[in-house]
């Protein structure tokens, strides 16, 4: 099997789409000559042509309300932001017309739209180019949102979210494009909706998405080598809707659960768990639930001060011993 | 649409209850009227009569947990309707997806292309609180257990008291159960014993050694929450040895006119038995007719003087102490007084007193002549101007007419507020008091009052 880049699974995902439906089309800033600000699009405007490739100026309204237009259309466009930091110019296009276009025209019309591009805090990029954004669109109904964290997940989810008649949102992550992993040749897709467990595990779920993934399973290694904690890594890869059945049957099964986040606590997408696990699996629990996240403070430029914000392995291995009460 | 079952005001002073014991369950069938649940109050556990109809939907309350007036205890509605519509609370869960296809396997992504980490010191994890004994609390069952470790208890009839918690703050978690269930520790005991005594006795040795250098057996301390009456009592009577300025006058009565009487009464009227206790209360009861200024209370600028004689009768019951009244004792025959407080002892002692059987006292007698006690001083209730304390009848040698004889006596003090008598006007009360005592059939003539 081929070992390939998230950066190149993400592009032969838009590659084999538009080969497949001639609806689709890529567009934003330097996707085209340029090739993307991280080498995304590599390839496609040669192959694809300046039409279905199509180079914006720096109007992220704009060029996500044309998208939204070309969508109720009737055709398939992905919109990359060239990092999710700039889609809160274009917010009020993607809440009120990407989100309730469906609703508002009682299902006349579609948005089946998807908006891509990396997301969260990367390095040394200061507060106002370090946003999570997962529950901002998350927290929105008419909204698809995804997360991903692995070459083989970011293809599948990517063809999906394409296909989808729904507006999806599609988080990337700066730091994570050169991230490898085996890719089949032969075409897949991954249902929108589905979490991964990515290591199984007794003692406690670990439960992440995006950019916590790599941090989680790390953190899970070190629980196991230091504090003989089983750990069950469960990467959500879809934040709405959220996969509670993998969630619950895991923590009935361990008792304990702690959410690793790249976001920020106040109302994270790991509150929205905490509510869902204390409800549907309140009887199971044996320890209040564990939650790691960014420093609830704007991202710091500083390179220290970003890395204490940041959720580190440690960190997750803390929170992990406190839920299995080994402190 | 569900009706909820808050939580009643059962007595005047009360606060806060308990429901001691849940009557029906989830699912009963409830008709106005019936009774729901055993309350605890300050002052007694009282039948709950629930004022609607229908299916109990959720027992919201636990059996004995304190909780303030107006709580929800329970949710009433149509059959096998949801209860969390009327249950404050989060939305209701949404629907349940399945998904469609198998989830798609993948593996870790590779190590070396994973955003890159500086190696940095690890932040401090969380400090654990130092491990607590565990809150015995037979009372009110509050006891700190995560969900699972509860459940786990309940399905294996484990008493979560019994099980030793090794969380923060003593929590009983899992691995404790798990724990109590291999060792086969922990099991319920029989209906009605004391939660604490069902605590293995966790046998440990002190650090301290004897003369031989063996080590003495140490046992933990337990906590015990105080029981809504324990609560009570100690409100009540800190605030009444703070406030009363108490003086106490001790009185040597001759009960052997009274003993006389007493067998003859008993012998006589076959149909009631009376107790020396009984003469007692209708002797205080007389007295206080005849001298209203000791059926008094102080109201800081005033004093009250009551216009009923309702006397109070100490009642010692599991646990703490309850005071049911004989409401107008000095216009009752012996007989109505014996009636009376045999029927409001019974009741007292399983705590199914009304609130109004045991309030309005104007003055109280507490007796402890049974256990043998020869003299004692009461603590005054508050709203009282004193409490007689009775002692035993004992045949004791005592001097009549220069000649050393042996006579049946009995020692009663009076703990009365300074505030309200001095102890001249105590002593003639005491005085009127031994006068009915001493010559009973002065108390079976009208009163001239």
């Amino acid at each position: 099997m081929p070992s390939l880049q998230i950066r190149e699974a993400l592009r032969d995902a838009m590659r084999e789409e538009m080969a497949r439906d001639d609806r689709v089309f890529l567009m934003g800033e330097e996707v085209g000559f340029y090739e993307g600000a991280y080498k995304v699009s590599q390839g496609l405007l040669d192959e694809f042509g300046p039409k279905r490739v199509v180079d914006t100026p720096i109007t992220e309204t704009g060029f996500a309300g044309v998208g939204i237009g070309a969508a109720m259309c009737g055709l398939r466009p992905i919109i990359e932001f060239m990092t999710f930091n700039f889609s809160a110019v274009a917010f009020d296009q993607i809440l009120n017309n990407a989100a309730k276009i469906h609703h508002m025209t009682g299902g006349q019309f579609s948005v089946p739209i998807v908006f891509r591009g990396p997301n969260a805090a990367a390095h040394m990029l200061g507060s106002t180019h370090s946003q999570a954004f997962d529950i901002f669109y998350a927290h929105i109904p008419g909204l698809k949102v995804v997360s991903v964290a692995t070459p083989y997940d970011a293809k599948g989810l990517l063809k999906s979210a394409i296909r989808d008649p729904n507006p999806v949102i599609f988080f990337e992550s700066e730091l994570m494009y050169g991230v490898r992993g085996e890719v089949p040749e032969e075409e897949y897709l991954i249902p929108i909706g589905e979490a991964d467990i990515k290591r199984p595990g007794d003692d406690v779920t670990l439960i992440c998405w995006g950019q916590s993934v790599p941090t989680a399973l790390a953190a899970a290694e070190l629980a196991q080598a230091e504090s003989d904690l089983s750990v069950e890594v469960i990467d959500l890869r879809t934040l709405r809707p959220l996969d509670e059945a993998a969630i619950i049957a895991s923590v009935k099964k361990t008792n304990r659960a702690v959410i690793a986040e790249h976001a920020w606590p106040y109302g994270g997408v790991g509150a929205e768990i905490v509510d869902r696990i204390q409800r549907l699996a309140f009887d199971w629990l044996d320890a209040p639930i564990g939650r790691v996240c960014y420093d609830d403070v704007p991202m710091a430029y500083a390179e220290n001060l970003e890395h204490l914000s940041i959720p580190q392995r440690e960190d997750i291995h803390a929170a992990l011993r406190a839920v299995a009460y080994r402190d | 649409m569900a009706t909820v079952v808050e939580l009643p005001r059962l007595s005047d002073t009360m606060e806060e209850g308990v429901v001691a014991k849940w009557r029906v369950a989830v699912g009963d069938k409830v008709k106005r009227g019936d009774v729901i649940a055993e309350i605890e109050t300050d002052k007694a556990t009282m039948e709950f009569e629930s004022f609607d109809s229908g299916f109990v939907l959720a027992l919201v309350a636990e059996e004995g947990e304190a909780l303030p007036i107006g709580a929800t205890i329970a949710v009433l509605g149509k059959q096998g309707e949801d209860p969390s519509e009327v249950l404050a609370g989060p939305a209701k869960a949404p629907a349940k997806r399945v998904p469609e296809q198998p989830a798609a396997k993948d593996e870790a992504p590779a190590k070396d292309e994973a955003p890159a980490k500086a190696a940095a010191p690890a932040k401090a994890a969380p400090q654990a609180a130092p491990a607590e004994a565990v809150t015995v609390d037979a009372d009110s069952r509050r006891i700190p257990a995560s969900p699972i470790a509860r459940r786990l208890a309940r399905e294996h009839g484990l008493e979560l008291a019994a099980v030793t918690g090794s969380g923060p703050h003593g929590r009983v978690v899992k691995a404790d159960v798990e724990r109590a269930v291999s060792e086969g520790t922990g099991k319920a005991a029989p209906a009605g014993a004391p939660a604490a005594a069902q605590a293995p006795a966790a046998q440990q040795y002190s650090a301290e050694l004897d003369a031989w250098g063996r080590p003495y057996v140490s046992r933990p301390e337990q906590r015990e929450r105080l029981s809504q009456m324990r609560k009570t009592i100690a409100r009540r009577m800190a605030q009444a040895k703070r406030e009363i300025p108490h003086y106490y006058l001790t009185i040597d009565i001759d009960m052997e006119k009274a003993a006389a009487f007493r067998a003859d009464f008993n012998a006589t009227l076959e149909s009631t038995k009376i107790s020396f206790n009984d003469l007692i209360v209708k002797a205080v009861a007389r007295a206080l007719r005849a001298f209203p200024a000791v059926n008094s209370a102080f109201a800081e600028t005033e004093f009250v003087r009551h216009g009923d004689v309702h006397v109070g009768v100490a009642v010692a019951v599991e646990d703490g102490l309850i005071v049911p009244v004989v409401r107008f004792a000095d216009q009752k025959s012996l007989e109505a007084i014996a009636l009376e407080t045999r029927d409001l002892g019974q009741r007292a002692r399983k705590k199914q007193l009304r609130p109004e059987e045991m309030s309005g006292s104007t003055f109280t007698v507490s007796n402890l002549g049974m256990f043998g006690i020869e003299e004692f001083a009461a603590v005054v209730n508050l709203g009282e101007s004193g409490i007689l304390a009775v002692g035993a009848i004992e045949p004791r040698a005592v001097v009549v007419d220069g000649a050393v004889v042996v006579r049946k006596r009995m020692k009663v003090t009076l703990s009365a507020d300074h505030r309200v008598t001095d102890g001249a006007v105590g002593a003639q009360w005491l005085t009127l008091v031994r006068g009915y005592l001493e010559s009973p059939l002065k108390m079976l003539a009208d009163p001239h009052h």
